[in-house]
């Protein structure tokens, strides 16, 4: 069996099915074959990645339908890098879960595992795809994958949450399939690769209307203000390891799809100034909006919304330098904020209070997790020597050569706004006096593991970034190569 | 509504008017449903009522003056040439399928919130803010 | 390997192994963490010569670090400074907890510090800048008994706001100069205030907040007093001197060619660090505890330091670098005394102990020697720092005002120096007190080695001026020949300190030995609560040692400057600040609907100003 690049879809689709069957003979089956998908997952991008390296591109037809009447599939640098980590984060996310089951009130384990199967392979869908109306597809279906999660735990908020998440991803698809009519009609096509040909005979008003509404449903996906209303819900009450999930895997298809129509689908001039606008006020409004925060959670799903902000804001930069600091930022958030949500977790398990209060202290209790939920911390935060110095260093080095002032001090302003809450918890978790005794959730080592193995990614790429600064490049390079796209999925 | 006009002048059908026209106004309508009304499920319709007229619209563009159902069928190989076009309804389907099953998702998640919350207005339904 | 990395290795790697052997054994964490340090410091010592260089590449960067003069004067300083500093936490620390956390966030701040000195690239220079930040957040977040969050808070959100102001500059010097290098830039002149007056300006904001230059002072008292006393040493002795590091590196460029941009900006920041100098006098003075009133001194002796940088003349400079080192010795020394004050006698309040002269001699001692320094009477070294600021002030920039002005203040020094000698030792004992004893002997042997350091300076003060000359060399000055044992002027005469210490130490002896031998026979030994007062006597349980409101007359007279509160200042900024966010997030509504409004009213924004936005 050769591999392929669905091989990459079509993996945890079938494992979500195998569970639903599996389960019935084997108990555990639900917690094991996520793991071994996973695992399979990342062999995958091992093979493939090297290939794409060297051959610049590997595009793969479905069902024998060459493209451009076909769906294809792409694997460029960028998108095999993401995948790539999607794969591994997700694997070290599924490692952490194992055991994850106590707080299941009424759910069971198979349909968590199920649903949240089906999230990953709809999100490497939406990265590896090169069809327009298979990206609206497979952002379905981590659209409905994603409210069902949100709503797992049965109390009340969960629902709310869930509600208002379906409703803004509903108004989302309804606005991308207007936008992919309007491209349809003008272009007679949904393959990206012969659309981004045909763009610029395509009458100008049309072109903008088609890119307004496409910015306007993958901003949706992506958490662009001030259409991520749902966000701070959808995190803050999905199970833990969803959280991670959402902000490791799900926003990073969403930045993904919105980069990838901006910068090859559409040609029009001014999308730089509104991604880095737009990415500026996302990134204020959701600082802000986290340091009144209470709950823990909530506090990191808005910290998430803000470096989606300053991503965009990167890619609207859009040099190379630019570019490559926004896929180096993408990575960092994925795993570093995944190592949040799930120390944090951890936090919450073991606090009574769910606020930040019954924070206070606990790194008595909890020593190994708080170590880790601070050096996190401090990777966000953007503190050297943790890898997210040096994406925050390469961005603002980006802005600095197109001589953009005012917008350097504002991230730095804004960082420093993301500092105050984040030392602020630090704080609170070493040195207040705590009052309870016991301890219920100590993590067991499956967590240990994950969250170790996530931490000395911070650490060693903080320390030595020449590890990946070279597909790093690749990835940037292959974004801004619009030309070379086209040629090699339609030649 | 440049492009639209532009299309009807083209077609000059009545009839493609209408259906322009119907889609384009379930869609208000939805967005009004969506936007405006109160009661949750008021809301959910005005969703699906968005979906038809989305996919009606997707049809709508597909459709070539004269043309044929967009199927291969012994003896009228040649037709080809005549059909409408295919893509929009391949769309159509799947589009149709996908918003079935959120507007299910969507009945039963407002079940929920109204064992919880008592009430299906949705300015009430708010404890998660700020 | 290269030097430089080993001796980096050397203290993160230790930094590491002491944080984990704590959980094995509390008693092997302080001897690994001064072990760590010794070697450290014995390596570097031993094998780094000047002119060292490492150069690497990291991540698309080239980093270099070097050994320069000017970074080895520095290097005495840190490096000495940390390793007397761990050899009295040894005891200061004992029976604490959590000292895996603070022996691996010291050695970490003093590996960012040694990182900042030697670091010849921009990149590197901020990198070990914010480890060194953040590492030493730590541990002025380390006693959570006090109101940490709001000091360690403060100290880290202005530290912050300095750091990332020298970000900016640092990016656009790459900008405009195309390099990272800190030699490449300063010939290219990015310093300079001719062009880009941004850059020299964001770069000494980021500086000047280590320094606690005025009037983004109000993190140090907090954070000095209420961090443990053996890290505040360092604290206040090394740390700052990173800040007096890079204001000296911003102005060499000033410094030599004397543009006119750059004498407004060195007038204003020389006014600045005189201003600082008064008013951090001016607090001192009110302090009744003693930490409190040490950090005060700290800042207002920084001031001094500051404005000897900005004169930007050879004496004003020499008299910078030589007060820095001066500082480090006595201002450690004291905050080492108020460590061993408060280990001994549980407070270091001084309305509540008095009189520990009898219990604590050693300490005295070294307090005694610190605070001449301080106040820089000879024959100790701070008189020599002082002779040449003033010198610097009134001879070679001709800022009469100023010297003026840091004259009254070093007079208000004096006044608490004495406060803090006779608030903590002399005076009446306390009941409390009576059982207090010395401090042990690992706290002593750091106190009475930092204090030999201001007696040696003081009488040969040629051993700090020939490295700090080299220094100077480094920074674009011409050569200068310091005499080992003397002091000389402009106008060619010298002074002979030696002649002048041995000459008072003479005296001493001899009036001391006349006076003991002659009053012999009708002296008798008189405790210090046989007195009485107004035709009483002293009862059992009193205490009339005069220790509240101390210099009130002062107050009094001097009640518009106190009336001036930076610290209010800012904390009505950032109540405003915290406020007009509390409106921003309303934002989120938490209505479902509302949201989906947003979303459409964007999408009937953006259609009907398509035509502005994408053209």
């Amino acid at each position: 069996m050769v591999i392929s690049p669905v091989h990459y879809i079509v993996a945890p689709l079938l494992a979500a099915f195998a569970i639903a069957l599996l389960s019935k003979i084997y108990k555990n089956a639900a917690r094991i074959v996520p793991g071994i998908v996973l695992f399979y997952n990342i062999v995958i991008s091992l093979v493939l990645m090297p290939q794409v390296l060297e051959k610049g591109m590997i595009s793969e037809v479905i069902a024998g339908w060459e493209a451009p009447w076909g769906i294809n599939l792409v694997l460029t640098p960028f998108s095999g890098f993401l995948t790539t980590a999607v794969s591994v984060i997700g694997f070290a996310i599924w490692l952490y879960g194992y055991k994850f089951k106590v707080r299941l009130q009424g759910g069971e384990v198979k349909y968590y595992e199920i649903l949240q199967m089906m999230m990953i392979a709809g999100s490497l869908g939406v990265i590896i795809t090169g069809d327009l109306f298979n990206m609206f597809v497979f952002i379905e279906i981590v659209g409905i994958t994603a409210y069902s999660l949100t709503a797992f735990y049965r109390h009340r908020d969960g629902a709310e949450a869930s509600f208002k998440y379906l409703l803004i991803g509903s108004l989302a698809s309804i606005f991308l399939l207007m936008g992919i009519l309007i491209i349809y009609t003008q272009t007679g096509s949904l393959n990206m690769a012969q659309i981004a040909e045909r763009m610029p005979m395509v009458p100008q008003t049309m072109k903008v209307t088609a890119l307004i509404f496409f910015l306007i449903a993958l901003g949706i996906e992506a958490e662009m203000f001030p259409m991520n209303g749902w966000a701070p819900d959808a995190y803050s009450q999905a199970p833990s390891p969803t959280s991670a999930v959402f902000a490791a895997v799900v926003s990073v298809a969403g930045v993904y799809a919105l980069i990838r129509v901006t910068f090859t689908v559409f040609d029009v001039e001014g999308v730089h100034q509104y991604l880095i606008v737009m990415g500026f006020v996302t990134m204020l409004v959701a600082e802000i909006s986290a340091v009144a925060q209470v709950n823990l959670k909530r506090m990191l799903a808005y910290s998430s919304l803000g470096q989606m902000g300053l991503v965009l804001i990167a890619f609207g930069i859009g040099s190379h330098l630019a570019v490559f600091g926004a896929i180096f930022l993408m990575l960092n958030h994925a795993v570093i904020k995944a190592l949040l949500f799930m120390s944090g977790s951890y936090f919450i398990y073991n606090s009574d209070d769910k606020r930040l209060i019954g924070l206070n202290g606990i790194h008595k209790r909890l020593p190994f997790v708080s170590a880790i939920f601070s050096i996190a911390a401090f990777a966000i935060i953007g503190f050297p020597p943790f890898s997210g110095f040096w994406s925050k260093f390469y961005i603002l080095i980006a802005a600095g050569d197109e001589n953009m002032i005012f917008l350097i001090i504002g991230i730095l302003m804004v960082t420093i706004i993301e500092l105050v809450y984040y030392l602020r918890t630090v704080a609170r978790i070493y040195f207040y006096k705590d009052e309870v005794e016991h301890t219920e959730h100590k993590p067991s080592i499956n967590a240990i593991v994950a969250m170790s193995f996530l931490t000395l990614f911070i650490i060693v790429i903080g320390i030595y970034p020449n590890l990946i600064t070279g597909y790093l490049h690749q990835a940037a390079d292959s974004l801004l190569d619009k030309a070379s796209y086209i040629q090699h999925i339609l030649k | 509504m440049m492009e639209f006009s532009e299309i009807f002048f083209k077609y000059k059908d009545l009839i493609t008017v209408a259906v322009y026209g119907t889609a384009i106004m379930l869609i208000i309508i939805g967005l009004y449903g969506v936007l405006l009304k109160k009661h949750l499920v008021k809301i959910a319709i005005g969703l699906t009522i968005m979906d038809s007229g989305i996919n009606l619209l997707f049809v709508a563009v597909g459709y070539i003056q004269n043309g044929t159902a967009p199927i291969f069928s012994p003896g009228h190989e040649g037709d080809a040439i005549r059909m409408v076009d295919p893509v929009p309804q391949a769309l159509v389907l799947t589009a149709i399928v996908i918003g079935f099953a959120v507007t299910a998702l969507a009945l039963s998640l407002i079940i929920r919130l109204y064992k919880h919350h008592h009430t299906a207005n949705i300015d009430q339904i708010n404890s998660l803010k700020w | 390997m290269n030097t430089l990395t080993i001796i980096l290795l050397i203290l993160t790697i230790g930094a590491a192994f002491t944080y984990f052997i704590n959980a094995v054994n509390h008693k092997l964490t302080a001897i690994s963490a001064f072990v760590t340090i010794t070697i450290a410091t014995g390596y570097f010592f031993g094998l780094a010569e000047l002119g060292d260089q490492f150069k690497f590449a990291l991540g698309d960067f080239s980093m270099q670090w070097g050994l320069n003069a000017f970074s080895y004067y520095f290097i005495y300083i840190v490096l000495g400074l940390s390793w007397l500093a761990l050899l009295y936490s040894i005891a200061y620390m004992e029976g604490k907890a959590r000292l895996g956390y603070y022996y691996g966030a010291f050695l970490l701040t003093i590996a960012g510090m040694f990182g900042v000195v030697i670091s010849q690239d921009f990149i590197s220079l901020f990198i070990f800048w914010e480890i060194m930040t953040w590492a030493s957040f730590l541990l002025v977040i380390y006693n959570y008994y006090y109101n940490i969050k709001t000091e360690g808070m403060k100290y880290m959100i202005f530290s912050a706001i300095g750091a990332y102001a020298m970000l900016t500059a640092i990016v656009f010097i790459h900008h405009y100069y195309g390099t990272f290098l800190i030699g490449e830039a300063l010939s290219k002149g990015a310093f300079s205030f001719n062009q880009h007056i941004f850059i020299p300006i964001f770069l000494l904001l980021g500086f000047g907040i280590k320094a606690a230059v005025m009037p983004f002072h109000v993190w140090a008292p907090g954070a000095y007093a209420k961090t443990p006393m053996s890290f505040t040493a360092v604290f206040s002795g090394a740390l700052s001197k990173m800040g007096i590091f890079g204001i000296a590196l911003v102005f060499s460029t000033y410094y030599i060619t004397h543009n006119a941009g750059g004498f407004i900006a060195s007038q204003i920041l020389a006014w600045m660090g005189g201003i600082t100098a008064v008013m951090g006098t001016i607090y001192a003075l009110i302090q009744t505890d003693a930490k409190r009133l040490l950090a005060y001194s700290s800042v207002a002796q920084l001031g001094y330091i500051v404005v000897g940088l900005s004169t930007g003349t050879k004496l004003g400079i020499m008299a910078a670098l030589y007060l820095a080192v001066l500082h480090a010795a006595f201002k450690g020394a004291l905050f080492m005394v108020a460590g061993a004050v408060e280990k001994q006698a549980g407070t270091t309040d001084m309305t509540k102990i008095s009189g520990l002269i009898k219990r604590m001699p050693w300490t005295f001692l070294v307090a005694l020697i610190s605070i001449i320094t301080l106040a820089g009477v000879p024959p100790l070294g701070g008189f020599v720092g002082k002779w040449l600021i003033y010198e610097a002030l009134i001879t070679e920039s001709n800022n009469y005002f100023l010297a003026i002005v840091i004259f009254f203040s070093s007079t208000a020094a004096f006044l608490y120096s004495y406060r803090f000698l006779f608030g903590l030792f002399l005076g009446q004992e306390e009941e409390d007190t009576k059982d207090v004893k010395e401090a042990p002997v690992t706290m002593l042997i750091p106190m009475l080695m930092l204090s030999f350091v201001s007696i040696i300076t003081g009488v040969m003060p040629g051993l700090v001026f020939n490295p700090a000359a080299k220094a100077m060399n480094a920074l674009g000055f011409a050569d200068t020949n310091w005499d080992m044992t003397s002091l000389s002027n402009i106008w060619g005469n010298t002074t002979d300190l030696s002649l002048i210490g041995i000459f008072i130490i003479i005296v001493f002896i001899l009036g001391f030995a006349v006076l003991t031998l002659k009053g012999r026979k009708k002296t008798k030994s008189v405790g210090t609560k046989d007195i009485s007062s107004s035709g009483e006597l002293w009862k059992e349980g009193e205490n009339w040692t005069f220790q509240q409101d101390f210099f009130k007359p002062f107050q009094r007279a001097a009640a518009p400057l106190y009336k001036f509160d930076m610290d209010k200042i800012w904390s009505d900024m950032g109540n405003a600040l915290e406020a007009f966010f509390g409106f921003f997030r309303k934002v989120y509504t938490g209505n479902g609907q509302t949201y989906a409004i947003y979303v459409i009213a964007f999408l009937a924004i953006l259609l009907i100003f398509k035509d502005y936005i994408f053209n």
